[in-house]
């Protein structure tokens, strides 16, 4: 396979500076999942990679394998579109930049055809919504890669015994991976959500369901779940993008 | 660890040296006359020692104030806001700056942990406090972190109505072939373009 590149859609997902004018990218792409590769002289000002690899660009990476180690070659990178917008404005940028730092840790390296165009477009929609909006545009998008991930809550039942629930407050276990019906909720930690905190979360949870609107104490609240529920079912290593996010105040 | 496993671990810290070329470095220095390391020895410790960042404008000094900042020749009311020191060397190369610093120490990066706090904001907000202050020039990268450290400086500057704000203008290389430029640079290149008549 080594000698002939493969081509991908990708998304820049950071990148390190390695040695002399060399820049290390993590990649999420179409067809391999999260990669990393080097793309060697990429900081020289006439680089062929110019100003493609910026966080978060997005186009066609040209990957050259590598037989002995996890670190292929970039041996180009087709420019589709840069989110220059992401910087203008702060909210959008922390929040992308947290998408950005959970596909990095999470998503493995292979194929994942709608988490690759799920996360493409709802780094889009970060970029593009309305600014009251984007709380719970990026809220939605976090929820969205978790559950491509196959890590998402269970809403519609009790995830224990399958039991239906009835509407009003309902009890989340974050162990078990979502709602519990009363009966199984006597026993073990949950955390109790009110009506509205339950529909806002299942509203958030499914994408063909309106964005709910959340005042910023609820946004934060269900930041704070969400960062919870990504060290329970996850991992808990350190995520400051992430932290970041969660702690901002609107 | 022994004192060469040590020193050639801390020079595979140094960016852009490798184990390997650490490895190579260390030898070499083995080969020198033994006055060499110890020059070299002093030099870290003396700059480790001496050298701290300039209480007005953040870059590298030996003194309180640096060369620059005490320079009464330099226009106070001129600050260009940086990310690292490296880029204010850069710029005095060029010889068409003569207003005066502010080196943030770094730029927004929440991948990196790095938020307002991490940031020497404090200086400019001392600059700004002093009213000489006509123009700020962000002069922060060009990559996305470096944009967004741009937006968050602005929202700052915000409350200066009186200053004038301006971001270095992005576009062609001098003496390069526009066949040869990337996209993104092109397109900068046509919004910032200057008109001639
Ligand atoms: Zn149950
Ligand atoms: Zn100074």
């Amino acid at each position: 396979m080594a000698g002939t590149p493969l081509l991908t859609p990708a998304i820049v997902l950071g990148s390190l500076r390695y040695a002399e004018s060399s820049r290390i990218v993590r990649l999420a792409t179409r067809e391999y999942g999260v990669q990393s590769a080097i793309a060697k002289g990429a900081l020289r000002p006439r680089s062929r990679f110019g100003a493609a690899l910026q966080l978060l660009s997005e186009g066609h990476a040209h990957l050259l394998p590598s037989r002995s180690s996890d670190l292929h070659t970039l041996v180009a990178f087709d420019l589709v579109a840069t989110h220059s917008g992401l910087a203008r404005n702060l909210e959008r940028f922390g929040a992308a930049s947290a998408l950005a730092e959970v596909a990095t840790r999470f998503v493995p390296p292979v194929a994942n055809l709608a988490l690759y165009d799920q996360l493409r477009h709802d780094v889009e929609l970060i970029e593009l919504a309305p600014p009251d909006a984007i709380r719970v545009v990026a809220l939605r998008a976090m929820w969205r890669l978790i559950i491509e991930l196959g890590l998402g809550p269970t809403v519609s039942r009790c995830v224990r015994d399958a039991v239906s629930l009835p509407a009003g407050a309902v009890a989340l276990s974050l162990r078990e991976g979502g709602f519990l019906c009363a009966a199984c909720a006597g026993l073990g930690a949950t955390t109790r959500l009110g009506p509205q905190d339950r529909a806002d979360l299942v509203a958030l949870l499914g994408s063909h369901l309106e964005l709910p609107l959340l005042t910023d104490r609820q946004a934060a609240a269900h930041r704070r779940l969400l960062v919870r529920w990504i060290w329970e079912h996850l991992g808990d290593t350190s995520m400051p993008a992430l932290e970041s996010w969660s702690a901002a105040r609107s | 660890m022994n004192v060469l496993e040590t020193l050639i671990t801390e020079f595979a810290r140094l960016p852009g040296v490798g184990r390997k070329t650490a490895q190579r470095l260390v030898y070499h220095l083995l080969q020198q006359p033994r006055e060499r390391m110890e020059t070299l020895a002093a030099a870290i410790a003396g700059v480790a020692e001496r050298v701290h960042p300039c209480a007005e404008c953040g870059q590298p000094t030996e003194d309180a104030v640096c060369d620059i900042c005490r320079d009464p020749r330099r226009d106070a009311g001129l600050v260009c806001v940086v990310e690292e020191p490296s880029a204010v060397a850069v710029v005095e190369r060029s010889g068409a700056f003569r207003g005066r610093y502010v080196v943030l120490g770094g730029r927004l990066s929440p991948l990196d942990g790095i938020g307002p706090d991490a940031l020497r904001i404090d200086l400019l907000g001392r600059r700004l406090a002093g009213g000489d202050v006509r123009e700020v020039i962000l002069a922060t990268n060009s990559s996305l972190e470096g944009e967004a450290t741009a937006t968050y400086l602005q929202q700052v500057l915000a409350g200066h109505p009186g200053v004038r704000v301006s971001r270095l203008a992005r576009g062609l290389p001098v003496g390069g072939e526009l066949e040869y430029v990337d996209g993104v640079t092109l397109t900068h290149a046509l919004t910032a373009r200057e008109e001639l008549r």
